[in-house]
């Protein structure tokens, strides 16, 4: 399952550094050391400074999701992705709001303005997290999700609030960007094929 | 408090000032703070002899009495409503909710800018199965069928605010019902937002006007709607500007429904009509005492104006069009320099995309701006090419179907970002935003296949794509001939005079405290960066 892991989130961040791969496939460094190493050395990875995947290792990726594919009771992980997707537009509204206040960019000076969009999100959170375990239950490996989300959750209560919607570290947007491709991967779907049917607005 | 009459009804209108049911047959002598804005301008368009379709007002101080006393405010004042239903229907020479030839009405908040979060424009209300069938009697079935669909459509997304609630049946009931509908959004809390971000009078209310419908809708040769502005507001040019839609209503021109024509064409399509209008534009323009935006419907070759305001403009264009207004006398030099704001100038003197360079490069692709700015580039649609490309220094627009996480490292790596599908919620604009780069989000499907390869300048503030390395340019208030021009009307009329130098006082910066200070310092004449600036803004301050 690690090396699925390991590609999976470098194919998601498409360039990573090594601690950072560390970091957002949340199992112990060592073991993720290891992993990046031997994918490496088998041509699957390339490594430099940063981290990617290599043609091999895109296809092989896509060999071991489909194999995963047949492990999990696809109905089960489709009716979480119904389930997700009800909450995935509040969601996205959310953020916008917290971006765009009345159409401008969002100056984050009106704090009332700011806490009543960021107990929107506590809502959502606590929406999100039993629908990932119901999902983890099928498809362990997306379990780590609901960890990620969580851990951005409280740097956001503390204060922390580029941990809500900055690119590329595992801010809460990233994460559950990152959650909704796998849902849709894991339900043989393509994120065209969902946007298409109305659900990318 | 007096009770007022109501001049068409003679009834008592217990607690208003002023009548609260007006019919805006030109004889209306209220002002646009009772009227609203739209009721003003339908009054004023009926008394020059302008094709209006018929429409009373339910005025502002209704409004105020409503979302003070919601129980029983609209109950006493239905009788009057009733009333100018029975004028509208003479008027017409059709009956609401029954008979052979039904009248079908639009309701309206009274504003000519509408607030975000207030109910905006409810169409082709009354509508019952006997409507619907008298409709298909009189005209065809398929009218009949896609004006009850719109009017359903409109009357769950805008007044039960539910895609699946349930219209009343009974025509009086949907005109309560969007009445009603119309004030309480007065005090959305999107609107609240706006008024106060904006400081507006939060407790003036809206009018509603109710105008008798007129049908766009009824064919695609002789009928439609459209926006017709008297001069072009972007770039100031005297030329007619706009656009039409045939076969469509208001709604579909708003919403930006493919198949918009520009205004012109009509020139050629209905020769007569088009003269008509512009004549009409011609008149409003010298009443207004300014550029006017029009909406305007065609039913079978017959010329309507619903709505007349003053032109939203550009700051090139707000320029242009004080200076030549001012040229034709039709208005004096104060009031020229007061349409031209610190802010119009202080736009034109940063680099941007002037109006004439943006009309002039071939539209590619149109979309949603999801985050401001101007960049060029060359297009990019798979996401290893554009970093690379980016790698070796070239300018990079990344255009992708949709945005999965695999797009991100373009997204960085490019200058600016284009999208096939998505609204203003999605991954794409969001990220766009977080990382400052101009996108334009929802182009349609093929946009990429269309783009790739090309050279383009994306404009992430106006949703466009266009053709070729687009050049920004900023004016300047020592070399751009109509700031020059401003600038001298200034000198001879602002309380304080400002030079690009000279033997006085250097205001720096010019700010509005820092002017506000010269002034009462008395001071008569000072040096400053932006002379143009300092003169509008001591001219505002000194009122």
């Amino acid at each position: 399952m690690l090396e699925l892991k390991v590609l999976q989130a470098v194919r998601l961040k498409g360039l990573v550094s090594p601690d950072d791969l560390a970091a957002t496939v949340d199992e112990a460094d060592d073991a993720v050391a290891e992993t990046v190493a031997a994918l490496t050395q088998s041509g699957l990875l390339v490594v430099d400074e940063t981290v990617q995947l290599s043609p091999d290792g895109r296809a092989r990726l896509t060999e071991l999701l489909a194999a995963e594919r047949s492990t999990f009771d696809a109905d089960a992980v489709s009716a979480g992705y119904d389930a997700f997707r009800g909450i995935n537009g509040d969601f996205k509204a959310l953020v916008t709001d917290w971006q765009l206040k009345d159409g401008e960019p969002n100056t984050h000076e009106d704090m009332d303005y700011d806490a009543a969009v960021l107990g929107r999100l506590d809502d959502i959170h606590a929406r999100v997290i039993p629908i990932i375990r119901d999902v983890a239950d099928h498809l362990p490996r997306l379990a780590s999700y609901a960890a990620k989300l969580d851990r951005a959750h409280r740097k956001i209560i503390r204060g922390e609030r580029i941990w809500l919607t900055r690119p590329i570290i595992d801010s809460y947007h990233t994460v559950w960007f990152e959650l909704h491709e796998e849902l849709i991967l894991a339900c043989g779907l393509t994120r065209q094929g969902e946007a298409e049917a109305g659900h990318a607005q | 408090m007096s009770t007022a009459r109501n001049g068409a009804t003679g009834q008592p209108a217990s607690g208003f000032v002023a009548p609260p049911v007006v019919v805006l047959d030109g004889g209306a002598a209220l002002a646009s703070e009772v009227l609203g804005n739209k009721g003003y301008g339908i009054n004023v368009m009926r008394r020059s002899g302008l094709p209006v379709p018929p429409a009373f007002c339910l005025t502002t101080e209704v409004c105020r009495g409503h979302l003070a006393d919601p129980e029983h405010t609209v109950d006493a004042i239905w009788d009057a409503v009733l009333h100018a239903m029975s004028w509208l229907e003479a008027e017409c020479g059709h009956t609401f909710g029954r008979g052979s030839r039904p009248l079908l009405v639009s309701v309206r908040s009274g504003a000519v800018e509408s607030m975000p979060g207030m109910l905006d424009t409810v169409l082709d209300l009354g509508i019952d199965d006997e409507v619907h069938d008298a409709l298909a009697a009189s005209f065809t079935p398929t009218f009949a069928d896609d004006t009850r669909e719109r009017f359903r459509r409109m009357y769950r997304r805008i007044v039960l605010g539910d895609e699946d609630g349930t219209v009343p049946d009974e025509p009086y009931a949907q005109l309560r019902g969007a009445i009603e509908a119309v004030f309480n959004s007065w005090d959305s809390p999107r609107a609240l937002a706006y008024r106060r971000h904006h400081r507006l009078d939060p407790d003036e209310g809206t009018a509603v006007v109710v105008q008798a419908m007129v049908f766009g809708n009824m064919d695609t040769t002789t009928s439609g709607t459209g926006v017709l502005f008297s001069r072009n507001p972007m770039t100031g040019a005297d030329e007619p500007f706009g656009e039409w839609l045939p076969g469509g209503q208001g709604e579909d021109v708003v919403s930006g429904t493919t198949g918009c024509e520009p205004v012109t064409a009509l020139r050629n399509e209905q020769p007569a009509v088009y003269d008509q209008l512009l004549e009409a534009a011609g008149m409003l323009e010298r009443l207004g005492r300014d550029v006017q935006e029009i909406e305007f419907t065609i039913e079978e070759g017959k010329l309507w104006l619903l709505q007349t305001r003053r032109a939203t403009r550009s700051a090139q264009a707000a320029v242009r069009l004080s200076l030549r207004l001012r040229a034709e006398r039709l208005i004096d030099d104060a009031e020229a320099l007061r349409r031209v704001t610190p802010t119009h100038v202080e736009t034109l003197l940063r680099p941007s995309l002037q109006p004439e360079t943006r009309l002039a490069a071939r539209l590619l692709a149109q979309g949603l701006p999801a985050c401001p700015g101007v960049v060029s580039g060359r297009a990019y649609t798979d996401v290893d090419a554009a970093v690379d490309a980016a790698g070796e220094g070239a300018d990079v627009i990344l255009v992708r179907p949709s945005t999965s996480p695999d797009d991100v490292q373009g997204m960085l790596a490019a200058r600016g970002i284009v999208t096939e599908i998505g609204g203003a919620t999605s991954h794409a604009a969001v990220v766009s935003r977080e990382i400052g780069r101009p996108a334009i989000v929802g182009c349609g499907v093929g946009v990429a296949a269309a783009l790739e390869g090309r050279l383009v300048t994306i404009d992430g503030t106006e949703g466009e794509v266009r053709d070729g390395i687009l050049q920004l340019r900023a004016w300047s208030e020592r070399d751009s001939p109509e700031l020059k021009a401003l600038a001298e009307l200034a000198r001879q009329i602002s309380p304080l005079r400002a030079h690009a130098k000279g033997p006085h006082p250097r205001l720096d910066p010019s700010s509005e405290s820092a002017v506000r200070e010269a002034l009462q310092a008395g001071h008569t004449d000072v040096v400053s960066a932006n002379p143009l600036i300092t003169m509008l803004t001591a001219l505002r301050v000194a009122g």
